[in-house]
């Protein structure tokens, strides 16, 4: 995607962008809402248009209510300027990342009313996430405007940071103790003009040094209070540059300082948080070979024709390979889909002396010459995960086209021409961003690896039970607790397959949960012959009457098949034994992917109480009647 | 090509006002098509903007209330 948005006006392009259009209206009265994503995406990627992110925000609009296919998102937001213009973007980007954005946004003025008075409108909104988007000289115009109103400039300003820090605080803490709901808050960006000119970074408070000491207290009250992330405007800013982000004109005309043509950037920013609190983010990333990571063709140049090395433009692709290295260190999974000879490929990876990249990173390495549609197919099966989490990326447009039809639902990436832009290209729009970086994420590349040892070590016991003391599997059942509690919110959002309500939890309200007596809310761990898997389950179950409910109950997809699931059951009926309880009793709310959980209670001897007509089942265990038992296999941590 | 600027300024304000190109005439001004209202007027400027790749000053705002208006300031930067 270009920067900025250079377009010569031509009719030829206009009639085009007109064509590209009538095309998507067409393709959404036929149906299949995901094939009209990827076209919308392609159009954007094309051409970030003002007329077409409006017109993708009315097809949004036009949606029947009753479609399943986006997830529906409510953002509030709060802002001391006139934001309204970037609706249009932001409904657009989220249509194409699977969400149907609604907004709520009041006056500019507002800001504090809406946030102190715990009956506003924002808070009957019910938000899944709030963002408070403050121009610094909205807040402080004392720093940016009139800061040279004081004599020597800035020496007035006394306190004015931690007056400040106390007040955003406050609001902050306010929002907290009323919502759940995630809050994104803007840090702030330097002054579009330096009032004392060079002299700034001479003087000892200076518009820069103000401006770096709000930012850090900003930094402080996101370290304080749960889920609040910090925007970071000022590098965004930054990126586009001052010269082409802010628009005078319409500051001074219309209260709205942020130029249209950079809106939908600041759109695509807030993707990259919607993304993550959502689920959405992607998890794995499927590269081509062949002029991607390397200049040439292995298979006609050979390991030494091709490009990677020192020199352009073999360096852009070393520079290339070290981003991808970046993700995989981040926890993103690593794939090949490439069509070669494994023999020409194996070379490269063994010995080439500039591969930073190695076979070991790659938790699956498809290379033959079937389609690339298939080669995705087979990964996703191979990792346990859906194609809506896989990002593709290639150079050749012909190999792109062709998953982007057969699989809708893949993002792909083209690469541009020229291997210089390939490292930006791939990052720019953030699509693995997650807001934070666990200890599992940071080891998930080595998880994967062990996986498939256990796997291996499936294929070679000759039956099941064999397998599972091979295994020597260790279980940590745990209270969660503040150290775990950010693992257990990601867990609930990024679960889909073995989780029976598919419930999303944010920290927020599990630490609620955390301070109520009547809930029980445990983790679990899996450390296996080849290592620790962390944490890799939840259970929260309610205390009832006479019943233990079973709210939340999932499992990685990394250890299902293990009979986990039948040790967990069986701790909750001690617990709800232990507190007297009569029945242990669940749902099972069925979605597109949770197949693998629906069986359940099914296969442990729950009864059926009811089914409702959306297919939703409620289940009972008599704690009279002979109780779900540990299997014999596991050991479990003190 | 006068001719095609007129067709793409009718299907930009359709897109934008939400109604139909077809019904967008000589006649077609803020005061008498419902849904172009201040803010619209601003989205139409800067769809205009962004669409031909030309600037207008604030001073120009206020010329810029019906159908015609937009074709001739638009034809006058081209």
């Amino acid at each position: 995607m270009t920067e900025f948005n250079l377009k010569t006006a031509s009719q030829g392009d206009m009639a085009a962008q007109a064509e590209q259009r009538a095309l998507i209206s067409a393709s959404l009265a036929v149906g299949g809402v995901p094939a009209v994503i990827q076209d919308a995406r392609c159009l954007l990627q094309e051409q970030p248009s003002f007329l077409n992110f409006r017109f993708i925000r009315q097809l949004v609009t036009s949606l029947p209510p009753e479609d399943t296919v986006l997830k529906p998102w409510r953002v509030a937001l709060l802002s001391s300027f006139t934001i309204e213009f970037i609706h249009d973007s932001l409904i657009a980007y989220g249509f194409t990342n699977g969400l149907r954005i609604e907004i709520y946004q009041p006056g500019f003025g507002l800001i504090r009313q809406e946030l102190l008075n715990p009956t506003s409108a924002l808070y009957q909104f019910m938000p899944n996430v709030t963002i408070l988007a403050i121009e610094g000289e909205d807040w402080l115009p004392e720093i940016y405007t009139t800061f040279m109103d004081t004599n020597p400039p800035g020496q007035g300003l006394g306190d004015i940071t931690t007056r400040f820090q106390q007040e955003i605080g406050s609001l902050v803490r306010t929002f907290r103790n009323t919502s759940t709901a995630p809050l994104l808050v803007h840090n702030m960006a330097q002054p579009r003009l330096k009032r004392a000119g060079v002299a700034d970074l001479s003087l000892s408070d200076g518009q820069s040094r103000f401006v770096a000491d709000l930012n850090r207290s900003l930094c402080q009250v996101a370290a304080e209070v749960i889920d609040v992330h910090l925007v970071d405007y000022a590098a965004l800013v930054n990126y586009f540059g001052v010269r082409h982000w802010y628009d005078s004109r319409m500051r001074l005309y219309a209260k709205a300082p942020i130029a249209s043509s950079m809106l939908g950037h600041l759109s695509q920013e807030y993707m990259r948080y919607f993304r993550a609190l959502s689920g959405l983010n992607k998890k794995c990333l499927v590269v081509d070979l062949d002029n991607t990571l390397w200049g040439g063709i292995v298979g006609e140049d050979g390991i030494k024709g091709i490009q990677l090395g020192p020199n352009y433009p073999g360096n852009a692709f070393v520079e290339f390979q070290r981003v991808i290295m970046d993700l995989y260190r981040r926890g993103v999974l690593l794939a090949v889909a490439s069509k070669n000879n494994p023999a020409d490929v194996d070379a490269v990876f063994l010995s080439h002396p500039f591969m930073m990249l190695r076979k070991a990173h790659f938790s699956a390495l498809e290379i033959h010459w079937n389609p690339k549609s298939d080669s995705l197919k087979r990964i996703a099966t191979q990792l346990n995960l859906g194609l809506e989490h896989m990002v593709f990326a290639d150079d050749n447009p012909a190999e792109c086209d062709q998953v982007r039809r057969a699989l809708p639902m893949v993002t792909v990436i083209q690469l541009p021409r020229q291997p210089e832009h390939f490292a930006e290209a791939l990052c720019t729009e953030g699509l693995f961003d997650t807001l934070g970086l666990s200890a599992e994420d940071l080891h998930r590349g080595q998880l994967y690896q062990q996986r498939a040892q256990a796997e291996t070590v499936r294929s070679a016991s000759d039956n099941l039970e064999d397998y599972y003391r091979n295994l020597d599997m260790q279980l940590s059942l745990a209270p969660v607790d503040s150290a775990s509690r950010a693992r257990t919110a990601q867990l609930t959002q990024k679960t889909n397959q073995f989780n029976l309500t598919t419930i999303r939890y944010g920290e927020a309200e599990l630490s609620q949960r955390m301070a109520n007596p009547d809930w029980l809310l445990v983790t679990v761990g899996v450390r296996d012959r080849f290592g620790d898997n962390g944490i890799v389950g939840v259970m929260m179950a309610k205390v009832g009457e006479e019943r233990l409910h079973i709210d939340t109950f999932l499992l990685s997809c990394r250890v299902i098949g293990r009979t986990v699931e039948t040790a967990m059951l069986a701790f909750l009926f001690e617990a709800a034994q232990a507190l007297g309880l009569k029945a242990l009793c669940g749902r099972v709310v069925p979605s597109d992917k949770n197949m693998p959980a629906r069986d359940l209670f099914e296969k442990h001897g729950f009864s059926k109480l009811h089914e409702d007509p959306g297919g939703t089942t409620s289940w009972e265990f008599d704690l009279a009647g002979e109780p779900v038992r540990c299997p014999a296999w596991f050991r479990m941590a003190v | 090509m006068p001719k095609n600027v007129d067709q793409s300024i009718r299907e930009l304000m359709s897109i934008i006002l939400n109604i139909d190109a077809a019904r967008i005439d000589d006649g077609t001004s803020m005061d008498n098509t419902p849904g172009w209202d201040s803010a619209n007027h601003i989205n139409l400027i800067l769809a205009l903007e962004d669409e031909f790749s030309i600037s207008f000053e604030v001073s120009e705002f206020e010329l810029m209330v019906s159908y015609c208006d937009l074709v001739q300031v638009v034809e006058a930067k081209l």
